[in-house]
């Protein structure tokens, strides 16, 4: 939805034809039919939309249904009205749905099409031939033919362009061609398209153009692709299936793969990406020299079996299931987190993880994982959040309206969310320091099963009957728990949705990208730029027991998890296809641990003992704010992204940068109190003994993994000499180092 | 569902859910969409055609920036702007309305100095909602969304909207060194904090720029435009120096964007910190001592002055919060909350403390920014997130009151010493023209130039207009 149809409108403007071209069933005065055409007319015009007379409360007194969902309500829409004056039987010319979007008389919404154009004469033959309303009798439309189909096409420079052909097949056999009255919509800001279905290069890669008449949509892949002129794969090894699917689909884009990356480059990333934190300068040394084959996946394996490891995905884990103080208080905050931590640690089955924490009862201190219903204290919102955490589906849009076009309805969204209806909790005592601030809750809970409870359909107040989601069938009986219900459906094999979510989650949390992306919004007008790659995926999350090591060694020892983020030949010019790395900034706590580690300062946060990292930390505010001025690092990860754990949605955690960060880096408290504070690390380098030169190569390794080189180290030495002493060079130069682009970011 | 259920549904959206996301969609307004151009991959050239084409030129630009004075508590309506003396001695109150320089406006008598300048206020009396809690109401007020309920729990989260500011940030930046939003010197809550003073959505790059020093204090300075204490500008600039030569070394600023993006802000934070202009719209110390003293020697005066300063230097859009909770019960600190609690009592409270601030401040701020020439570009809004209960209660004071309040619009491209809606004979409804926020967020929006159909998009990609109401077109001069 991100990029919707700027040139869907600048067609509208200009580009409709003139009747007699491509016509539409019944152009022809007489036999014009409402919910065919008329009603793709409304649709092409943009009537409908949501910011137009598709809004909820209409626009200028006149409301028609979203995006054309319900014909019959637009008939009675524009046939009775203000005093009947939309349609003028007598005189069509003078009918307000002709004079408004014909600009003939003032329209908020500025001139749609002009008299004498298609959609004008489709209405006006509409009008003339008595405005006859939705006719059950009237074919159907049963599919569209769109061309190209569901492959990806793949358009190579000089091409820039590509013509999109939609045919309607209705029930009684015809097939007409609606290219000019379907609907375009690219998704992502790669491609425009015109009003016709001429799509259009912005700029090179691969996207998604949605195409809709009346009831139906249909996406069509597109990727436009640099010049592949003398192209040859040059691209490194195939190591594992991975790299065949990856590799695979830029062969098609004919696109290079950057060359795999070197050890300092690999040891940084895979040492961030699985312990959180960076590799220290005694590491990197040791790694770099290592030889032999097999270095890298034995690092993997070493990585995965730290404590570090399980502090780092816990620290992911407890973003999504809403750890936070508030509502969980400080025990209970703690308690989920070591539950959550030990789970990882001790390499417990993902499926058995998703289910403790759905079917966790009893005390909140005892039993952790029923903090996860303790956080979720609303039945719509466990529903919602339980969707997105667990089958990569975002439900929220089914609870106001049917999407006009999505998978999910209202049925469905009130179905899964009765579920959850019977959910309780036993609060024995609310000791919160506020009585005013009903969020908070501290003290021990219990979250029990009512027997009875059922949610009511706000549309009609009635029961609804609880069903899994995207099932017609999946109701639990009478004497079942609906929890257990439906932890058995989630994590069953051959659920549709669990282990391709689950998978994708992986792939994003070392790829940078998911597979499905945003990786909790799975649906089919978002597919996957790898499909077959997320299904083995998926597979081999199954088949391997749901351990989610097994799949990180496969993911990780993978030429394309390897891969150099510097672009080759033409790739950089497509952030596509996984062709090379994406450089991007380190999280919050990796960069307070990072600049802890090297600077050799630990920083305080409020309500803990000195000396625990960041990742550790495992609620938002131990303390709040107004009850204790938060430490400096305390403000520093929130501003740096650290959620608030309000969401199940990855993208709580913000990974943009931003004005303040860069003030906080370069005259904020924090960094400036760790360079400068007596006893760090760069005081007792200084007092060492070592000389100059081993002084720029010690902190060029904590800070980078590598040694300085030939300039590097020549501009040092300048800044040793001006800086006038040794320690405040060597905070110069720390300073310098840490507010580097490769230390600030993972590449 | 019946067509009938259907109606009522699409007509008002399902109670208490998420009404406002229905209006995904397209439109021409997309082509105001925020983001900005270069998101959207357009040429200039493409722009300007399809501008034209839609014969669709965005408002015209009438408040180049925004002041926007909340008064967090809930102001009484039928004690300041709109009396009622014809009313019952249990709703009247004590307070007599005095004539202002508006015919047929009176004010009460406690405003003076504002009954004199009434001719630059355009006053909206029939403002009204049903959020009776502060958070709610707060957030209504200060984002021009309805919250998805009416609860003291409403907590500040990404699915919320984000502050006027936040929006003006992300569709309309300035291109300068200055910030856009400026907001100060409190955050505000009422139990937790209350939603709608940030960007929520929109992400913390167009949070405010926010101060949480006290521009009263004899030491008021920002942190982020002071260096700390042993880190001179020249240090700096040799620290930067290396950091370059770092940078040159890794490439990563030649192939990466996010690379390039930092590095952008490491060079606007600079210009910053080495910036005069900046420096000196902060620095209030160099206002001469009758002025200071004119807006008042409190946080929230100062804070007036601080908006004048700002919005001089051309910052688009300042919220100055009248106080940090809702207050009420003293008449030396705290917000509009007069409900008479704790044997406290409303109108020996307001009389000392909220009046004489509002009296003091706001005639100051308007007189300053005419004297100045800005006036006619600077919308100043004042405001609370609801009025008071018309009929006083058994402690003399008044409740909250959100069916029917006023607001204060001057400068800026409204009509001067013009009322616009009003109340019924008690100031319990309105009786013309009701107004809701979502209309006057609206409105706000198109004096600033703003499309309000502008279309931001929040973390779950849904497509959301910036303001759901409709621009009071006959309030705008």
């Amino acid at each position: 939805m991100r990029s919707q149809i700027l040139f869907l409108l600048l067609g509208v403007m200009w580009g409709w034809s003139q009747p007699g071209g491509a016509s539409l069933r019944g152009a022809d005065a007489g036999a014009v039919d409402f919910s065919s055409d008329v009603m793709a007319v409304l649709s092409k015009a943009g009537c409908n939309q949501g910011t137009c007379h598709g809004n909820r409360s209409g626009k200028g007194g006149f409301k028609l249904s979203l995006r054309g969902q319900d014909p019959a309500f637009d008939y009675r829409a524009l046939t009775r009205g203000p005093r009947g004056r939309r349609i003028d039987r007598v005189i069509p010319e003078k009918s307000l749905i002709l004079l408004k979007p014909a600009a003939e008389v003032s329209h908020e919404g500025g001139r749609r099409f002009r008299a004498g154009d298609a959609p004008f004469e489709i209405l006006r033959n509409w009008i003339r031939s008595g405005a006859p309303g939705p006719d059950s009798r009237s074919a159907k439309l049963e599919r569209l033919e769109v061309s190209p189909g569901k492959e990806l096409e793949v358009l190579v420079d000089p091409v820039a362009e590509l013509q999109v052909r939609v045919h309607a097949v209705f029930s009684d056999g015809t097939r007409k061609d609606v290219s000019e009255f379907a609907v375009y919509e690219p998704v992502g800001d790669t491609v425009e398209v015109s009003s016709r279905g001429l799509v259009r290069r912005s700029a090179f890669g691969e996207s998604t153009v949605l195409v809709r008449y009346l009831g139906r949509q249909e996406p069509v892949r597109v990727a436009f692709v640099p010049s592949g002129k003398g192209y040859e794969w040059r691209g490194p090894l195939e190591k594992n299936f991975i790299d065949k699917a990856i590799f695979g689909k830029l062969k098609r884009l004919r696109l290079n793969s950057s060359v795999v990356c070197d050890d300092t480059v690999f040891l940084r990333r895979a040492t961030l990406d699985l312990a959180g934190r960076l590799p220290t300068s005694d590491e990197a040394r040791a790694f770099i020299s290592a030889a032999g084959p097999g270095k890298r996946a034995r690092k993997i394996d070493e990585l995965l079996a730290t404590a570090g490891f399980a502090d780092f995905w816990a620290l992911k884990w407890g973003d999504l299931l809403r750890n936070e103080e508030k509502v969980l208080d400080r025990k209970g905050v703690q308690v989920f987190q070591r539950w959550i931590r030990e789970s990882i640690a001790s390499g417990k089955p993902l499926d058995v993880f998703a289910r403790e924490i759905l079917t966790a009862r009893g005390s909140t201190y005892r039993n952790p994982p029923a903090n996860y219903l303790r956080a979720n204290r609303d039945v719509l919102q466990r529903a919602e959040n339980t969707a997105q955490v667990f089958l990569g589906v975002r439900l929220a849009c089914a609870k106001c309206h049917n999407h006009p076009f999505e998978r999910w309805t209202q049925d469905d969204y009130y179905g899964w969310a009765a579920l959850f209806s019977r959910v309780r909790y036993k609060v024995f005592e609310n000791k919160r320091r506020d009585g005013l601030d009903k969020n908070a809750f501290v003290g021990e809970q219990v979250v029990w099963i009512a027997r009875e409870g059922e949610l009511k359909d706000p549309r009609d107040g009635k029961r609804v009957a609880p069903l899994l989601l995207g099932t017609k069938t999946g109701s639990p009986g009478e004497k079942d728990d609906p929890l257990e219900f439906l932890a058995d459906w989630v994590t069953s094999r051959g659920n549709p949705f669990f282990s391709r979510s689950l998978a994708n989650r992986i792939w994003f949390n070392l790829m940078g990208k998911g597979l499905v992306d945003p990786v909790d919004d799975f649906r089919a007008t978002n597919p996957s730029s790898h499909p077959e790659l997320l299904g083995r995926l998926a597979r081999e999350l199954e088949e391997g027991g749901f351990e989610l090591r097994k799949v990180i060694r496969l993911i990780m020892n993978s030429s394309a998890y390897q891969l150099s983020s510097v672009p080759v030949d033409s790739n950089g010019k497509v952030e596509t296809g996984f062709a090379r790395v994406l450089p991007r900034r380190l999280d919050a706590e990796q960069l307070v641990d990072g600049l802890a580690q090297v600077i050799g300062v630990s920083p305080s946060f409020n309500g803990y003992p000195r000396g625990i990292r960041a990742v550790q930390l495992p609620g938002t505010n131990a303390i709040l704010p107004r009850y204790k001025k938060p430490s400096s690092a305390d403000v520093f990860l929130k501003l740096f992204g650290k959620p608030d754990r309000m969401l199940t949605c990855e993208c709580e955690r913000m990974s943009q940068t931003h004005l303040a960060q860069a003030f906080h880096l370069v005259s904020g408290p924090m960094l400036h109190d760790m360079i400068s504070s007596g006893d760090n690390r760069l005081g007792v380098l200084a007092d060492s003994g070592l000389d100059e030169l081993e002084l720029v190569s010690e902190l060029y390794w904590s800070a980078l993994g590598r040694p300085p080189s030939e300039i590097e180290t020549a501009s040092a030495r300048r800044l040793f000499s001006s800086a006038g002493g040794g320690r405040a060079a060597l905070e110069d130069l720390a300073w310098a180092l840490v507010n580097s682009k490769e230390f600030l970011l993972r590449r | 569902m019946n067509r009938k259920d259907r109606e009522r549904l699409l007509a008002r959206g399902v109670p208490g859910t998420c009404g406002d996301f229905e209006t995904a969609g397209i439109s021409r307004r997309s082509l105001l969409r925020a983001g900005g151009l270069g998101m959207l991959g357009l040429t200039l050239p493409g722009l300007l055609r399809a501008e034209e084409t839609a014969a669709l030129a965005a408002p015209q630009v009438k408040a180049k920036s925004v002041i926007f004075l909340f008064q967090f508590g809930g102001p009484s309506h039928v004690d300041t702007f709109d009396m009622k003396p014809g009313a019952p001695a249990e709703i009247r109150g004590p307070h007599k309305p005095i004539k202002s320089v508006v015919p047929g406006l009176p004010v009460s008598e406690h405003l003076p100095r504002m009954a004199k300048q009434m001719d630059r206020i355009c006053l909206v009396r029939s403002m009204h909602h049903t959020m009776k809690n502060h958070n709610s109401a707060a957030y209504y007020a200060l984002t021009g969304h309805a919250p998805p309920r009416d609860d003291q729990r409403l907590r500040d989260s990404l699915s919320l909207y984000p502050a006027y500011g936040s929006v003006v940030d992300k569709v309309a930046p300035l291109k300068s060194e200055l910030p856009t939003f400026v907001s100060y010197p409190h955050v505000i809550s009422d139990g937790s904090v209350t939603p709608g003073q940030r960007a929520s959505f929109l992400g913390k790059a167009h949070d405010p720029f926010f101060i949480a020093e006290d521009p009263n204090s004899k030491n008021f300075k920002l942190p982020e435009l002071s260096l700390p204490a042993g880190l001179s500008f020249e240090r700096l600039q040799r620290r930067r120096e290396m950091q370059k030569l770092i940078d040159s070394q890794s490439r990563l600023l030649e192939y990466s964007a996010s690379a390039k993006g930092l590095d952008d802000y490491y060079k606007k934070a600079l210009e910053m910190l080495s910036s005069t202009r900046v420096r000196d719209a902060f620095d209030i110390s160099r206002e001469p001592e009758a002025v200071r003293e004119s807006y008042g020697r409190h946080t929230y005066g100062q804070g007036c002055l601080l908006a004048r300063r700002l919005v001089e230097a051309g910052v688009r859009f300042v919220t100055v919060y009248f106080d940090a909770t809702i207050g009420g019960r003293s008449a030396t600190s705290g917000g509009w909350d007069t409900h008479g609690f704790d044997n406290t009592r409303m109108f020996p409270i307001i009389e000392k403390r909220h009046l004489p601030i509002t009296e003091q401040t706001l005639p100051t701020l308007l007189d300053d920014l005419d004297d100045r020439g800005l006036l006619d570009d600077t919308l100043v809004v004042w405001m609370g997130e609801f009025g008071r209960t018309p009929k006083i209660n058994a402690n003399k004071s008044r409740d909250h009151w959100p069916q029917c309040y006023s607001a204060l619009l001057a400068g800026g491209g409204v009509k001067g010493g013009y009322v616009h809606g009003a109340s019924d004979s008690t100031g319990a409804y309105p009786s013309r023209d009701p107004v809701r926020p979502d209309d006057l967020a609206a409105t706000v929006f198109q004096l600033m130039g703003i499309d309000p159909a502008t279309e931001v998009y929040d973390t779950q990609d849904r497509p959301l207009v910036i303001a759901e109401g409709e621009a009071i077109t006959e309030l705008i001069a």
